[in-house]
């Protein structure tokens, strides 16, 4: 059967991500392939990661939001316009701002910036409006050009309009307020739209205003695949794996960064701030300095020889071993005793910070290392492909008989992709028992994997059972791994 | 259009500008003045001046501002910066920059270069320490009100034509001018290290 239909229907409960289709079939994404059937028997306690959401496309969202302002149009008796207003102010809770509505009309008003909680200072409109003089523009215009919110000041539609342009060209829309001094009323949208007179700006403005109601709506996201219009609806915002239907990019539903099981959102975070900050930096103290033997003051070598003085102490020392210079001799070439620092006990200030940096280092190249593993296993499977297209014409087997190498290969991806995952929770994880079980169970999901990864690559002469039992263990590794470390 | 807009904006505001600084005048508070001129003919470029309120360490300077107006002015505000030096929590005593909310998210449209100027001249009255602009102003505002007071006022009569001398802040900027370092750095050292000269010295020397 395929393994492409099956993963979809059971990640996707949307109407249009079923049908991944029957072209799908030999060009198996890493994502897609599902391998053992006894997985599927019970997702939701067995899979840790099982996760219920939905690919809309743009047109399928609108129908969506636009349910729930017609549910508040009807219910309240209020505008479209207004609805929204609502809906944007209070994360687009239904039953929170009917409750509210009928508890105090005024207060939602007022906190949903629609209405001013004091009435409007009646000096303003005096001063101008007598002369029907435009407060912005200063030109004087017939009653007639000019338009006021809720608050009551009051402008000529050419400044609106020249406002809302440069709010817009500013990627500000549903936060347009009014122009008057310290007046905090929003322009609901059919009043930006009465008064928007070019299409080009009228288009952007409701491309705008949709991308905001989106980010504001809790149950939705945009995926973060490169030009891609699909949002992902689940109704629980946790941090879940989730696939776009269409440019099938991975991703965490909470904070839409790549997936990190096991590690959760805030650590995923930290760890990557630190190595967008750090690792140059860090690698570059790490290949290019030492603690002198002496003093421990850090030294940076910039020039070839191996004959050091310390710039602090004026202590002779070698690169290489760090010893004392004067037993070089002129042999120092021969130099071989390269051992740890003999003076290491005693740790300074910056024999401590090299430490801290040998940790983040050693997770840090690891982590790296992971990352490119998984993109040269993409190479894999295009050899992989290559490799049976071969069998196939030499009539050795057919495509069905060698369709397990896919499911291998994308289970091995799947397993990596997690093995990576696990060094920055492990980075950041507390010396304890705790921690010795997950460096444990880390290290025996790493030893599958490159097992499978072995047997892999030598597809023809390992036996399919053998190869398949291989997958089934890496999987039940990684699985074991997350049910009890994964927290969502 | 919009460019027309900010063109045609300016100059109606200079004849407001002008008219309540000929009333001020009339009232015979002219220390509470403020000015607006043209640098050039393009509106684009303004020179603004204000004058330090009373009963505050600014009473007595005339302080210069240099006044941007961009584009799209006035649905965008004003760029602002002091070109008088000035020692004030919420202003940067190296670069002039202000820190003043109608100046960036508070702005509206219906916002004028007077009301800019009012406000910042209520932003000397009313300082906002806990907002600051420059973090070693603030913190002498906190901690040493006095020496705060001192130092503001010290900065006001030598930038910008304040009435009160200070002879021994005077002599200690001498103490360095005379080791050879230039009046102005001098001045900035001691102002930030709260007038100990010998911290001052060692920041200049090392």
């Amino acid at each position: 059967m395929s393994g492409a239909e099956c993963e979809s229907d059971m990640d996707c409960s949307g109407s249009d991500c079923g049908d991944a289709g029957y072209e799908d079939y030999y060009s198996t994404q890493p994502w897609d392939g599902e391998i053992d059937n006894d997985i599927n028997f019970d997702k939701q306690k067995q899979d840790p990661e099982y996760a219920v959401y939905e690919c809309l496309r743009v047109d399928e969202v609108e129908r969506l939001l636009n349910e729930n302002v017609e549910f508040l149009t009807t219910n309240l008796q209020i505008t479209p316009s207004l609805a929204k207003l609502f809906l944007h102010a209070h994360e687009w809770d239904l039953q929170d701002i009917l409750l509210k509505y009928q508890d105090n009309t005024s207060n939602i008003m007022i906190d949903s910036k629609i209405i001013l909680s004091h009435s409007v200072d009646p000096l303003f409109n005096m001063k101008f409006l007598k002369g029907n003089l435009c407060s912005v523009c200063f030109l004087t215009f017939p009653t007639e050009r000019f338009s006021t919110l809720n608050c009551g000041h009051s402008f000529c539609n050419d400044c609106w309009c020249a406002y809302f342009e440069t709010q817009i060209l500013q990627g500000v829309s549903t936060g347009i307020r009014c122009m008057a001094n310290s007046c905090s009323i929003l322009a609901p949208e059919d009043f930006v739209l009465s008064l928007l007179i070019k299409p080009i700006m009228r288009e952007r403005y409701q491309q705008f205003v949709f991308r905001d109601y989106v980010k504001s709506h809790p149950q939705l996201r945009f995926c973060p695949g490169p030009n891609c219009q699909i949002v992902i609806r689940s109704k629980e915002l946790r941090s879940k794996r989730v696939i776009c239907s269409i440019c099938k990019t991975v991703f965490c539903f909470r904070c839409g960064m790549d997936y990190h099981a096991p590690t959760d959102c805030d650590t995923i975070k930290k760890w990557l701030t630190k190595c967008a900050d750090d690792s140059e930096t860090a690698n570059y103290i790490s290949a290019h300095t030492k603690d002198c033997p002496k003093c421990h003051i850090c030294i940076e070598k910039n020039g070839g020889c191996n004959h050091m003085q310390c710039y602090n102490c004026k202590h002779d020392f070698c690169w290489m071993c760090l010893g004392d210079w004067k037993t070089h001799g002129s042999e120092y070439y021969e130099c071989s005793r390269y051992k740890e620092n003999p003076n290491i006990a005693h740790e300074s200030v910056h024999a401590q910070a090299r430490e801290a940096l040998k940790k983040y280092l050693h997770y840090y190249e690891r982590w790296e290392n992971h990352s490119k593993s998984l993109k040269l296993e993409e190479q894999t499977l295009e050899e992989i492909k290559l490799r049976i297209q071969k069998k196939v014409m030499n009539a050795s087997g057919t495509w069905i008989d060698w369709q397990h190498l896919f499911e291998a290969a994308s289970l091995l991806a799947r397993c990596r992709y997690t093995l990576q995952y696990t060094y920055p929770y492990a980075y950041y994880m507390e010396a304890g028992p705790r921690k010795e079980l997950f460096e444990y169970q880390q290290a025996q999901l790493e030893a599958e994997i490159e097992n499978l990864s072995w047997k892999i690559e030598r597809a023809e002469t390992t036996d399919r059972g053998d190869l398949e039992n291989q997958m089934d263990i890496a999987e039940k590794r990684r699985i074991t791994l997350l049910k009890d470390f994964l927290e969502v | 259009m919009a460019t027309n807009i900010a063109a045609q904006r300016i100059k109606r505001e200079f004849k407001e500008v002008i008219k309540s600084e000929e009333v001020s005048l009339y009232l015979n508070v002219a220390q509470c003045s403020i000015k607006v001129e043209l640098v050039n003919d393009s509106c684009v470029e303004l020179k603004g001046e204000i004058a330090g309120p009373p009963d505050t360490p600014y009473e007595g300077g005339n302080f210069i501002l240099e006044i941007k107006i961009p584009e799209t002015y006035p649905f965008n505000p004003p760029k602002v910066r002091f070109i008088t030096k000035i020692w004030h929590p919420n202003i940067s005593s190296i670069t002039g920059a202000i820190c003043l909310d109608i100046l960036k998210d508070q702005w509206a449209a219906a916002m004028t270069l007077r009301t800019v100027l009012l406000s910042l001249q209520a932003l000397l009255s009313a300082a906002e320490p806990d907002d600051p602009q420059d973090a070693v102003v603030a913190k002498q505002y906190k901690e040493q009100p006095e020496m705060f007071h001192q130092t503001a006022k010290h900065w006001t009569s030598v930038y910008a034509g304040g009435p009160s001398k200070m002879p021994e802040l005077d002599e200690k900027i001498k103490r360095l001018t005379d080791m050879g370092i230039e009046e102005h750095n001098a001045r900035d050292a001691l102002s930030s290290y709260n007038w100990d000269l010998e911290r001052a010295t060692e920041q200049l020397f090392s």
